[in-house]
């Protein structure tokens, strides 16, 4: 059983952004469900005025019926990414009843997305009790507590497996520390539990250790997940960079995308071996689709992260400081953020501030 | 083979009609003393004889003792009929620590008991997967723990009037310590779900929540992940919420949960979890009212109760150096107080806590105050009334 | 023997198939009059819920119910506080007035989630014939078919005989009391009288189990078997099979109406007697009479899973109500007993001998009893004589 997902990990790639030349590049765009046209429609707006050189290959993900019988994500969406290795992606909605694979877990297994990066960042003019978060958070997104490994033993008794594998572990610290490096962070900090775990979680943390050794620059600590949490909503400036298994991860980036006003503020990347993957995590919002509410601003900020995996970083800027700019002056602001303006109106503001 | 089953189906049905009668005659067992002639009193709680009770006392590790030590001296000072049997019961220092076996035999005979926090490192010598607090738990069957968070008068903090009861069950889970190396590299956890358990814990937070007298009950999970596992709690919470119609129940995946609870902690109420979502709850809602210095818990079997701090750190970096803050214990203590039904003297340190607290000239460092944790006994010894 | 095993682990899933099935039949569908008289299964089977027992506590429910109810509860809830009892209450209230079943519903959830109850008498005002007897249908419901009430004399209270003490055992959930009645013609009622073997089997072996348990010595089973030759004859059938389970308790029979005479001619042949209810319910009444009056004597109700502890003679007593003359003490041992069915021996002794000094020493008794002293006044006595002796 847990052969089958060890097989899955071969050696480590490194980190792919180095191989990308400037010059124009090719990225897969996923509009997505509900209100994921719109709001991708506004990114490729704002991102035509800033002349950032990115081709966009969209391609529609609706699912289509396999050869095996089950829906699934159409051969050309896997094959435009494997081409392109980049993609970014709106929200997507998967049809609740048997029979449909979940598109994201399809598109996570199909390019091995290992890593999940969450930076989450008090933007001023968002007003939260929290003002002072900067903190990203590193998730290991392959094997851990959602290895889907279950069983009922006897009736009444469920038995679950949390894996956790050197290969695995190693592969997400070492891009823990390689985030660190290249983002100018000081510090990475491991979450874990392995005063209870003793085993699966200290071989995780063990993981950690070792590659801490390799990374002189970063400063490297250990901390349990309850302490983590206790401290995070005390004082969330004592983290920077946070590294930990799937179901902890999974937990923590919710939590600190609410210290900084939800997931429509919080950008979110997928690193892989094959590729990476950028998206916005929050709901298709069928309630609003198509009304030009909807505000655009996780997957923005998720396209500049993806940006900077391309090392646009000059681009990266220029479209950051403008949507800080119009987060910061709070002028055409929407509905979620306590604003009144429209989807449009919003984009728009963000293009007056380019330059 | 089907007949051999069908035969012991058949058998197992009449066995279980066979446990029905058994309970029945149990029922019968309990009326062993029907006549009204009056009895000499039980040595139940031969303590009680004298109108003192006993209570076992674990100093546990970093600043336990220190807290511990202030709660005595308030007993001592409020002059509360409370004896402490203490025991020096530790992990990091296996050599001087008492046996297990006499910490839970004393647990057991006083059915209360006062405990600072044990630190659990991260490996054992011994290779024992077990950490000391779970075998504590496990011999005791203290499957509940309940954490009340309170926002307190005049502590600063960013959220206001969090009044919420988390209740997990510690005693299955991810805490199984079922761990082992399958292929090298290759670790594999179990995590433990079984309806009994969960069924126990929900009926727990209904009933917690009647004696209450809550309006809701959150169940926080992971079923959209662990479908099976999760499912099964989430199932179990649901079951017995059919038996509460009066009491609202609720679901939340525990990742909303924790957003949720940052952004907007006042629509929580009870909130009953598995037993690593509520470590993580718990810690979380702690440090929205003020730290693990402020909130109280407690771990609950059938028979014992064992008080302790909410959120349990051992905050090394402050021993010996007379700065924790002893709230959480002194808390403890008032609601083990109310639990041996001396509501009098348990209500004296709850006022005194809330009145020093609310003059705040007295205030330990973790609350941005300077003042030790002496000065804050003696403070609270003097509100005493 | 792994076949075994494995055939066990398959059959699990079965058992608990069969168990949801059987709760699914028993769940209230729309149901005329006649179908909930004639359809409503006897025996029900009773999920096991885990019991409300934390930390040494119990959560119990509580019934006030009608009459003197609340206001005999109130001074349980004062005396409990006062010893220190480890017992949560969960008052539920029932509207008298109401039609619809929906508190008394919620009761019965409640006692099957506490596992004990301690109730008044309820009210059931409606006369509709689709609302059945409040109290009838928690005991229907929740399957609590014996009834127990301990009859000893109080040497304190003036009564004719002294010395007695009789334990009386009662059929609760069938019998006359089973509400199968109908007009078959204009002007002729029908009422049909329950007798089944398993339930016979049930009430009869609870009476032997308890008498072994409790060194009593003989058993007599009361009934009408010379006229209803089947029904009591069954019950008696029974009870004389399962006397020869227990070799050492001696075992006879007795008429209904003899036994009346018997009990207030000559009380002191008797020790645990065994009956349907009808009969149970005038014997129990009998027995208080002689013994000083509705306000002693506290019963109780058990089934497989679930216990209420109730006054012995189900009055309300809306009459006395509110007028603090209401006796506290049939309560109050009710209180007692419930203390010792949750295993708090040592609340239940202090609580008993306080009681047993108020009324046999002090002599504080209510005006039924020949006293004069007021309720508050007995709950007083009581109160001090628990910290004197304490």
């Amino acid at each position: 059983m847990a052969a089958r997902l060890f097989t899955k990990i071969a050696p480590s790639a490194k980190n792919g952004a180095a191989q990308y030349s400037s010059g124009v590049r090719k990225v897969t765009l996923i509009p997505g469900h509900g209100i994921g046209p719109e709001i991708t429609v506004a990114v490729q707006k704002i991102f035509e005025a800033a002349k950032v050189p990115i081709e966009w290959d969209e391609v529609d993900v609706t699912a289509v019926r396999g050869p095996d019988g089950k829906f699934g994500i159409p051969q050309k969406a896997i094959d435009s990414v494997n081409a392109n290795k980049i993609g970014l992606k709106g929200p997507l909605m998967t049809p609740v009843g048997k029979g449909y694979r979940s598109l994201n877990l399809a598109l996570r297994k199909e390019f091995d997305l290992y890593a999940n990066v969450r930076p989450c960042k008090s933007l001023d003019g968002i007003k939260t009790l929290y003002d002072n978060v900067d903190v990203v958070t590193i998730r290991e997104n392959t094997e851990g507590e959602y290895s889907g490994i279950e069983h009922e033993i006897v009736d009444g008794v469920v038995q679950s497996i949390k894996l956790i594998t050197e290969e695995a572990s190693k592969r997400v610290a070492e891009f823990a520390f390689q985030f660190a490096r290249d983002n100018k962070r000081k510090k990475v900090t491991a979450v874990h539990k392995a005063n209870i775990m003793r085993m699966s979680d200290g071989l995780f943390l063990r993981c950690c250790r070792e590659l801490a050794t390799k990374y002189p620059d970063i400063k490297f600590e250990e901390r349990y997940l309850d302490t983590v949490c206790l401290n995070m909503v005390q004082d969330p400036s004592k983290f920077d960079v946070l590294v930990m298994p799937n179901l902890y991860g999974d937990i923590m980036s919710d939590m600190c995308s609410g210290l900084v006003g939800g997931l429509g503020l919080t950008p979110s990347g997928n690193i892989g071996k094959n590729g990476a993957l950028f998206e916005s995590v929050h709901g298709t919002a069928p309630d609003i689709a198509g009304k030009d509410m909807a505000n655009p601003t996780a997957l923005l900020l998720s396209a500049i992260m993806m940006l900077r995996h391309l090392q646009l970083h000059e681009h990266a800027d220029r479209v950051q400081n403008a949507c800080y700019t119009v987060l910061r002056e709070g002028k055409s602001l929407t509905g979620d953020l306590g604003g009144t303006g429209k989807c449009s109106e919003y984009t728009n503001a963000i293009i007056s501030k380019l330059n | 083979m089907s007949l051999i089953s069908r035969n012991i189906f058949r058998a197992l049905i009449q066995g279980s009609q066979h446990v029905g009668k058994g309970v029945h005659t149990s029922a019968v067992n309990l009326q062993e003393n029907v006549c009204h002639a009056s009895q000499s009193i039980s040595s139940l709680q031969s303590s009680a004889k004298e109108g003192r009770i006993k209570c076992t006392l674990i100093p546990g590790d970093g600043v336990g003792p220190e807290l511990v030590y202030s709660v005595q001296e308030v007993f001592k000072a409020a002059n509360i009929p409370v004896d402490f049997e203490s025991f020096f019961f530790s992990e990091v220092n296996p050599t001087l620590s008492a046996p297990l076996e006499d910490v839970v035999s004393s647990i057991a005979r006083n059915k209360i008991c006062i405990k600072g926090i044990l630190a659990t490192p991260d490996f054992s010598h011994t290779g024992e997967l077990q950490t000391l607090n779970m075998k504590l738990r496990n011999a005791l069957d203290l499957y509940a723990n309940v954490v009340h968070v309170k926002s307190l008068p005049n502590v600063k903090c960013r959220h206001h009037d969090v009044d919420c009861i988390i209740i997990r069950e510690q005693t299955e889970g991810e805490y199984s310590a079922l761990e082992h190396e399958s292929v090298p590299g290759v670790v594999e956890c179990l995590k433990i779900i079984t309806a009994a358990k969960s069924e126990r814990i929900a009926k727990f937070a209904f009933d917690y929540a009647v004696k209450m007298g809550r309006k809701k009950v959150t169940a926080v999970h992971k079923a959209n992940i662990m479908k099976l596992g999760d499912g099964l709690f989430l199932r179990s919470c649901e079951e017995m919420a059919k038996l509460y119609p009066r009491i609202q129940f609720e679901k939340m995946i525990v990742d909303n949960c924790t957003m949720q609870m940052v952004s907007n902690p006042n629509q929580f109420d009870v909130m009953v979890t598995p037993n690593l979502y509520g470590n993580i709850v718990d810690n979380l809602a702690s440090g929205l009212v003020g730290g693990a210095g402020v909130v109280a818990g407690a771990s609950y079997s059938a028979e014992c109760a064992v008080f302790e701090q909410g959120a349990r750190h051992i905050f090394s970096g402050a021993v010996g150096k007379n700065i924790a803050n002893p709230t959480a214990m002194l808390l403890c203590s008032a609601n083990l107080l109310s639990h041996v039904n001396l509501h009098a003297y348990s209500k004296m340190i709850k006022n005194a806590i809330n009145k020093v607290l609310s003059d705040g000239k007295v205030r330990t460092k973790d609350l941005g105050g300077q003042s030790t944790t002496k000065d804050f006994t003696y403070a609270i010894i003097s509100c005493l009334s | 023997m792994a076949v075994r095993l494995f055939s066990k682990l398959k059959t699990l899933p079965e058992i608990r198939a069969a168990y949801a099935s059987s709760a699914a039949a028993a769940a209230p569908v729309q149901l005329s009059d006649f179908d909930l008289q004639h359809k409503t299964p006897v025996i029900r089977k009773q999920q096991l819920i885990p019991k409300a027992h934390y930390g040494g506590r119990h959560a119990v429910t509580m019934l006030p119910g009608g009459g003197i109810g609340p206001e005999c509860m109130g001074y349980v809830k004062d005396i409990f506080k006062y010893i220190g009892a480890p017992v949560d209450f969960e008052v539920v209230d029932i509207d008298p007035t109401v039609d619809n079943d929906e508190d008394v519903q919620y009761a019965i959830t409640t006692i099957k989630r506490n596992g004990v109850g301690l109730k008044g008498n309820i009210e059931t005002k409606s006369e509709a014939a689709y609302v059945t007897s409040r109290n009838v249908a928690l005991r229907n419901e929740l399957d609590m078919y014996a009834y127990v009430l301990n009859c000893k004399s109080f040497p304190g209270v003036e009564t004719r005989h002294k010395d007695i003490d009789i334990v009386i055992i009662r059929q609760n959930t069938e019998g006359e009391y089973a509400m199968l009645e109908h007009e078959s013609v204009r002007g002729v009622i029908e009422s049909m009288k329950v007798v089944t073997a398993s339930n016979s089997e049930r009430v009869a072996r609870f009476a032997f189990e308890f008498a072994k348990r409790n060194g009593r010595k003989k058993v007599t089973t009361v009934h009408k078997a010379n006229i209803m030759k089947l029904s009591d004859g069954l019950f008696l059938e029974t009870s004389r099979r399962l006397a020869k389970e227990y070799p050492e308790i001696e075992h006879n029979d007795m008429i209904i109406d003899n036994c009346c005479m018997q009990l207030v001619a000559k009380p002191h042949q008797f020790d645990v007697m065994l009956m349907t209810n009808l009969y149970g319910s005038i014997v129990s009444n009998v027995v208080c009479g002689i013994l000083g009056g509705a306000g002693l004597l506290s019963g109780r109700n058990y089934g497989d899973h679930y216990a209420v502890f109730e006054p012995g003679t189900r009055n309300t007593g809306t009459a006395i109500a509110g007028k603090n003359i209401a006796n506290p003490i049939a309560m109050i041992n009710a209180s007692i007993d419930m203390l010792e069915h949750l295993g708090h021996h040592f609340h239940a002794d202090l609580l008993r001998t306080g009681v047993n000094a108020a009324i046999n020493v002090d002599r504080i008794l209510t005006p039924d009893l020949g006293g004069t002293a007021t309720s508050t006044e007995v709950v007083d006595a009581i109160k001090r004589n628990i910290s004197e002796n304490h």
